[in-house]
């Protein structure tokens, strides 16, 4: 299943924010994580990130710093700022509604439809 | 054989070639690439599959490219509420474009002041124009960086008033025969200009919130290496709009000849300095529109030139070795050598503007260096061969202002050597050599407010 580009783009934020809520993280790690935790569904374009990533930052909802990692590269590391986190709840709560809105519709029967 | 850090290089410089991406951006990205290849290469690849692999997962480059440009833009709040292509954009675009052309217009209008004070013939009155043109070529920039970069208003006026100054200087101070001190003054206006210039492209320190030192305003080494690579760029751009206004005006009065009309007049009086004091807002204008298009066209110049100049002047050391100097006039000859050192200094300018500093020690930092050194050698050579001729004839004022560049820029280079030395065998930062030029930059501006202000009444106005 592949989701459609619209829908990519819509949730990219509230995902990487929700990603950034758990610690701190570079590009890479952010991508192989989404691909892990949507079981390979979510399969965004490697170059896309950074613009996407960028604006957040611009925005104010993440920052960024370099650091030496392990492996001795060193990587430009995000971290969700206050305003990041209280986008996120935002987010999360609208991506919700439409989330019960189907939950509902999916469970109600047949009947209550058509009221 | 593949080998994977020169392919990474050069999809480096493309990336950046491309433009709208920046230096840490390129950096990020190439991050996630070796992350990629070393991911890829761990499960069995080889290096040239993973480089290839990882390079199309990251997405066609023009496609990243402008996502990146989306993003670069100053008004970022802008590109979150409406899309590029908005009617609003382009109403920013198109009001831009109409101050541009208004400020070129400026130029042009304010080169006819002198005529309202019955100075209108520029070949009777040319030491006028001449000492008043760096007024009218730069002070629509300033306006243009006034508005481009929202300036704040009291510092930009406080700034502007320098102009005012050096009108009020240049135009009060009387001039006697043979006009040298004027002359001075006129040639040595462009780089207080130019370091005025540089103050509205940075636009004041003012430090971020919460934080002590600020790292973009006109004073950092990297905003002022950004207006060094600007102002190359706004010459090239000024020099092909010159030549396209020399074609329009010689067949505008080939053209009009022919119905036996005159235009010459019109061409002298509004034609030429209309178009000679617009070239600049335009060229500026075109520069910080297009900086992606032809961005490395000055630093390519310089490249050029680097290794064959290097030869002229290690021939000149050679000639020096086989032939005392030539008896003559020692001011001509110690501009001669001012020249060579400037030029010199513009070619180690333009490369240090285009070196990426993450590359490391490359072939033109050794051409860079050995280019400085010889520079040196030959201007010790022959300042010490002028040196005892020129006390002998007393100081005018020309002597002295010829004297003055250079030691100046021989002091100057002389530092840069240092720098590349140090940076080439005893591992200093690079970024250690661009702070310094960029500091030396204010000695220049100095010198030359003492050139305009002192010389004049210390060599009575001659």
């Amino acid at each position: 299943m592949v989701l459609p580009k619209d829908l990519v783009a819509a949730s990219a934020t509230p995902i990487i924010l929700a990603l950034l809520k758990k610690g701190d993280s570079y590009g890479y790690e952010i991508i192989g994580k989404v691909r892990e935790v949507s079981d390979d569904h979510i399969a965004w374009t490697d170059g896309m990130l950074y613009p996407v990533l960028h604006r957040m930052e611009g925005a104010g909802f993440i920052e960024s710093y370099w650091k030496q990692s392990d492996s001795g590269r060193k990587r430009k590391y995000y971290h969700i700022t206050d305003a990041g986190m209280a986008e996120y709840e935002i987010l999360r709560s609208q991506w919700f509604v439409v989330h019960r809105a189907l939950q509902i519709l999916e469970d109600a029967p047949q009947e209550h439809i058509h009221v | 054989m593949f080998d994977l850090e020169s392919q990474l290089r050069i999809w480096k410089s493309h990336m950046v070639s491309l433009g709208s991406i920046g230096f840490e951006d390129v950096q990020e990205l190439e991050n996630h690439l070796r992350d990629t290849i070393e991911d890829l290469v761990a499960r069995g690849l080889g290096e040239e599959e993973a480089f290839l692999l990882a390079v199309k997962r990251l997405g066609d480059a023009s496609s990243v490219q402008e996502e990146f440009r989306k993003v670069s833009t100053e008004d970022l709040w802008l590109q979150l509420l409406v899309r590029s292509d908005s009617p609003a954009l382009r109403r920013r675009d198109r009001s831009e474009l109409v101050f541009v052309i208004g400020l070129a217009l400026l130029g042009g209008l304010l080169a006819k002041i002198p005529a309202l004070f019955g100075f209108g013939d520029i070949d009777a009155h040319g030491m006028i124009y001449l000492r008043n043109a760096g007024i009218f070529a730069c002070f629509p920039v300033a306006l243009y960086f006034m508005r481009k970069r929202s300036l704040p208003m009291w510092r930009s006026v406080a700034a502007l008033t320098v102009f005012m100054a050096y009108a009020t200087i240049v135009n009060v101070y009387p001039s006697f025969e043979p006009h040298h001190t004027a002359m001075l003054g006129a040639v040595h206006a462009p780089i207080l200009f130019l370091y005025l210039l540089m103050y509205f492209y940075g636009g004041p320190d003012v430090a971020p919130r919460g934080e002590k030192k600020s790292y973009n305003g006109w004073r950092s080494a990297n905003t002022r290496l950004n207006f060094i690579r600007f102002a190359g760029e706004s010459f090239i751009y000024g020099v092909l709009i010159g030549l396209g206004g020399i074609v329009l005006i010689l067949l505008t009065m080939g053209t009009f000849s022919l119905v036996g009309i005159d235009v010459e007049f019109f061409v002298n009086d509004w034609m030429v300095p209309m178009g000679l004091f617009g070239i600049l807002p335009v060229a500026a204008y075109l520069v910080d529109k297009k900086k992606s298009l032809i961005e490395s066209i000055a630093p390519v110049l310089a490249k050029i030139f680097t290794p064959l100049f290097l030869m002229v002047l290690v021939s000149l050391v050679v000639a020096f070795m086989m032939n005392s100097l030539a008896p003559g006039d020692n001011r001509m000859m110690l501009i001669w050598f001012d020249l060579v050192l400037a030029v010199v200094l513009g070619l180690a300018l333009y490369v240090m503007s285009s070196k990426d500093p993450s590359h490391g020690v490359s072939l033109w930092d050794h051409l860079t260096l050995a280019l400085i050194i010889v520079a040196i050698i030959v201007d010790m050579i022959a300042f010490t061969g002028l040196l005892a001729r020129f006390f002998s004839g007393g100081f005018t004022a020309n002597k002295s202002a010829a004297l003055g560049e250079n030691i100046l820029l021989l002091g100057n280079l002389v530092m840069m050597a240092f720098g590349y030395v140090r940076y080439m065998y005893c591992k200093r930062s690079f970024q250690d050599i661009v702070v310094m030029q960029m500091r030396y930059l204010d000695l220049y501006a100095l010198w030359a407010i003492v050139v305009i202000v002192l010389f004049p009444p210390i060599f009575s106005f001659r």
